[in-house]
């Protein structure tokens, strides 16, 4: 049986892998997985700004009314902004079409639970088994109605807006350089910041689905223009997001662009620090400078796997303050269970106008460490063994301080430590290195790289 | 996906069946591949309009429709929930080169099916929508790569509609209208339509009711009774009762009798049209009355198969000011070229206010004449070849034989019409004459053939 459901939702390249056939499959799998609890379903749909979207959005619908499901259409919307509004207006799903960061070609289906989360490995599991038998309810009288309602983005900025002291942020006048790379983001963003009293210099915030503007992942290389232009206008700083407006990644007031570690926390410090002492969630890839400060403020950090749904939850379960992975997806509690880059935006406006200091000082006094990402080819079959290996054979070493198998083999040494986690795709793995400074950190990847490899081997 | 789908929901007209058995979101997502294709390789066309009608399984196959339209590179200006009018004004108004509405017309509620039309409202003919069913049966889909995929704009039919009307009818005098939608599409616009053109309008099912549970969506004279009660108890000038997709209407007059198609395009042509002249298109099963009463105003008949595809495609090569089916379909291409129900309770509205005389009495100066309808059970693989065979044998033996649909007998005393049902095992003997002790006198001299015909083709298969 073929996966459907990744990382994120189920994705692939439009009409190929992807198709119409598939995501009206999808749709009545997954009413029929919701008609086994509840009469009457209510369904909230919305999609990102790809060409395909309506394509997918109409075959979806079909499957779903086809099983009983009332849905409301509430048009062009950011995943969270989605996610809120299942929540908020108590519906007992969402579906958002998208497919994120992905270049245009693709396009997916994600879901969402009741609670406006993310579908949990369980959900998405049942609806997989049900799509692949193909034992659909079908309705007949009773098929499902389908409305629209265009008051979403109201509602999820209110909700926003709701969590901040709006007149303080507005004060400062701050002036941000804003690049939505064409996404949905563009919907949402430039009225919220406006809204908070900013001057936008709007970079890409056109909705186009071809993505013109650059690439939709916000990485250094894609976020030149970015990183170019907001010393040039001489503003506060610059905020980049991705296709749905999930994750948000900063450049500050001289052009350096923020890893989504320091952003992270940049947002956990202060947030800790306001609440004094509480529970915050991360994923075991995020840098050692999140715990430090949240240490530092009487914080407490639990690991989970990759993934911001078990982030998610995990904070539910922990009554988290704050959450969030290093990729710029970041967590608040406050407004909802699921990475929300406009949530992002205003929270580090909030932090600045407190602050009253440029961001590139507070992003100082975050701790350095250096980090190093490989990628190690290795057969799907063999990875189980060679990680249970490699967890054998370092409980003896010396320099290894302490073992984590929270997701994959994470070695603590003296110096820093090293993550080897199977990918979940491809056949590889991928491996990260962290220590306080950049020697320390090539010569523990050299150590590393050699025993996997020789372990690999061996296996 | 991997359900075969039955050759039978495609049909002369359009593509209907039984949903949840034949008709599903799956086949109707072939449909719009194969509809898509169509457009895109046929007709060099880029976008389309798509509406449905009000039955409750219409609007997930029109989304499962719309996905398969535009995996192939359509795009898509979708009305939503509207009366047959209201989609088909949309697709002449956005110059859509092909218009789609989702509909099994007077079918029970659960049924449903698609009909096509060009931009200009004239239907699909049997021959290209053949060639959609074959993109089907052959999984030939041009899918469109993902730069070329096909967008989905809503559009609101209810407002240029409207404003249409409301350009080409005002009234003066406030006539009272009984207005039976039976719950079906007309429900959305007839009413909003005849409020704003200040008639006096009393609603008979004018809520709507996807399962038809008020009346069957097939206004037959059966079920008209509430319509005909109200014309009667509120003194209406008349009433009218759509079909479910609201492409035919039947008119009630002042004294509660109910019109037939013949009769109302009798009135329509004599005194809806400001000039007599021109070729007026009716089918052969129309009442010879037509032709006595609009030849001598100035008027020309074309007679033409039966199929209301066949009087658009008439009306719009010969430029009828008028176009009648025998079966309800009413054309007056002044308005549409298409048979949008509502413009015909609109023009006797005007008529009305014209002549000023009641219905009942523009009626009655019309002669009608006593007609029967026959049907012989005969195989479906038969029925074709009976009729052929009975073409040649009465061309022989008749003077004036029409073969153009089945065969049809003019004589002096009246005529008979003798034609294989496109959907039963049937023959029908339809014939119309001067008094009663004619019309039992035909059926019988013709009874006789094509009793005679089936017989000598079930004996042939036997013997075989």
């Amino acid at each position: 049986m073929t996966k459907l459901f990744g990382t994120n939702g189920i994705r692939g390249v439009i009409n190929q892998d992807m198709n119409g056939v598939l995501a009206m499959g999808i749709g009545s799998a997954w009413g029929t997985y919701l008609k086994k609890t509840i009469t009457r379903p209510r369904i909230a749909i919305g999609t990102d700004a790809r060409l395909s979207n309506s394509m997918l959005k109409s075959a979806v619908a079909a499957g779903m009314l086809s099983t009983g499901c009332d849905m409301t259409d509430i048009g062009l919307v950011p995943t969270p902004t989605l996610q809120y509004t299942v929540k908020e207006k108590n519906y007992d799903s969402g579906v958002i079409i998208t497919a994120s960061h992905n270049p245009p070609q693709f396009n997916g289906i994600k879901g969402v639970a009741s609670d406006g989360t993310e579908f949990s490995k369980d959900t998405e599991e049942a609806i997989e088994a049900l799509y692949f038998s193909q034992q659909y309810t079908r309705a007949s009288s009773d098929v499902g109605t389908y409305t629209t309602w265009d008051g979403a983005i109201d509602l999820y900025i209110k909700g926003v807006l709701s969590t901040v002291d709006v007149a303080r942020i507005k004060k400062q006048r701050f002036h941000v350089v804003l690049d939505c790379g064409n996404g949905v983001g563009g919907l949402v963003t430039p009225l919220l910041l406006k809204t908070l009293g900013c001057t936008v210099t709007p970079l890409y915030c056109e909705l186009d689905g071809t993505f013109p503007g650059r690439n939709s992942e916000p990485t250094p290389e894609n976020l030149a223009t970015l990183i170019k232009t907001v010393p040039e206008a001489d503003a506060s700083f610059g905020i980049a997001q991705d296709g749905d407006a999930d994750r948000a990644i900063f450049v500050d007031e001289k052009g350096t662009y923020i890893w989504g570690d320091k952003s992270l926390a940049l947002a956990g410090k202060y947030i800790t620090r306001k609440k004094k002492g509480d529970v915050v969630v991360t994923s075991v890839t995020t840098s050692t400078c999140f715990e430090d400060v949240i240490k530092a403020n009487n914080g407490h950090v639990i690991y989970t796997k990759v993934g911001s749904p078990i982030v998610a939850r995990t904070m539910m379960e922990h009554h988290a303050v704050f959450g969030g992975e290093e990729n710029g997806g970041l967590i608040f509690p406050e407004l909802q269970y699921c990475r929300d880059s406009a949530m992002t935006c205003t929270k580090i406006l909030e932090i600045l106008a407190n602050e009253k200091r440029p961001l590139s000082a507070l992003i100082e006094e975050i701790p350095r460490y250096e980090m190093h990402k490989m990628k190690m080819p290795c057969p799907n079959e063999k990875k189980e063994r060679v990680m249970n290996l490699l967890a054998e054979q370092m409980k003896g070493n010396s320099d290894v301080v302490n073992i984590d198998r929270t997701d994959g083999v994470k070695l603590f040494t003296k110096d820093g430590w090293v993550l080897m986690r199977p990918s979940g795709t491809e056949p590889i793995f991928r491996v990260y290195v962290e220590t306080k400074n950049t020697q320390d950190t090539q010569r523990l990847a050299a150590t590393y790289k050699d025993i996997v490899e020789r372990l690999i081997q061996r296996v | 996906m991997n359900q075969s789908i039955s050759r039978q929901i495609f049909r002369a007209y359009d593509i209907r069946g039984l949903y949840n058995k034949d008709i599903t979101p799956e086949v109707f997502y072939k449909i719009g591949c194969a509809a898509g294709t169509y457009v895109t390789k046929t007709m060099q066309g880029t976008h389309c309009v798509v509406g449905s009608d009000i039955r409750q399984s219409s609007p997930l196959l029109a989304h499962a429709f719309i996905a398969g339209m535009t995996a192939t590179g359509i795009h898509v200006k979708h009305t939503g929930t509207t009366s047959f009018g209201q989609t088909l004004y949309m697709g002449g108004m956005q110059h859509a080169d092909l218009i789609a509405f989702v509909t099994a017309s007077h079918l029970p509620p659960e049924w449903n099916g698609i009909k096509f039309y060009y931009g200009d409202g004239v239907g699909f003919p049997e021959a290209e929508l053949m060639k959609i069913r074959d993109l089907v049966f052959g999984d030939r889909f041009e899918l469109a790569e993902w730069k070329n995929v096909g967008s989905v704009q809503s559009i609101n039919a209810h407002v240029e509609y409207q404003k249409f009307f409301l350009s080409k009818f005002t009234f003066k005098k406030k006539l009272t209208v009984a207005l039976d939608c039976g719950g079906g599409s007309m429900t959305l616009s007839a009413p909003e339509i005849f409020t704003a053109l200040k008639l006096q309008m009393i609603p008979v099912f004018c809520e709507p009711d996807p399962t038809f549970s008020k009346r069957p969506s097939d206004p037959k004279p059966k079920n008209l009774t509430m319509l005909v009660q109200t014309v009667k108890q509120r003194h209406c000038d008349f009433g009218v009762a759509f079909d479910g997709d609201g492409d035919r209407a039947v008119i009630v007059d002042n004294t509660g009798a109910i019109l037939s198609a013949d009769q109302t395009g009798i009135l329509l042509g004599k005194y809806g049209l400001a000039q007599k002249k021109g070729t007026v298109i009716v089918n052969v099963e129309c009442s010879k009355a037509v032709r006595e009463q609009l030849e001598p105003l100035g008027f020309h008949i074309k007679q033409i198969p039966v199929g209301h595809t066949f009087l658009t495609l008439e009306a719009k090569q010969e430029h009828a000011p008028l176009g009648i089916e025998s079966s309800g379909h009413l054309i007056l291409p002044e308005y549409f070229l298409f048979d949008d129900a509502l413009v015909v309770p609109l023009k006797i509205a005007q008529i009305l206010e014209i002549v000023k005389k009641p219905l009942s009495a523009l009626v009655s100066e019309i002669p009608m004449y006593p007609t029967k309808k026959e049907e012989i059970e005969c195989p479906d693989e038969l029925k074709f070849d009976v009729v052929q065979h009975l073409k040649t044998r009465l061309t022989q033996e008749y003077e004036h034989v029409n073969t153009m649909d089945g065969v049809r007998v003019d004589l002096p005393e009246g005529w008979v019409l003798i034609r294989p049902s496109n959907t039963s095992p049937i023959i029908r003997l339809t014939a119309e004459a001067e008094n009663e002790t004619d019309l039992q006198r035909l059926l019988a001299q013709f009874m006789k053939p094509t009793l005679e015909a089936v017989q000598k083709a079930k004996g042939k298969t036997t013997e075989r």
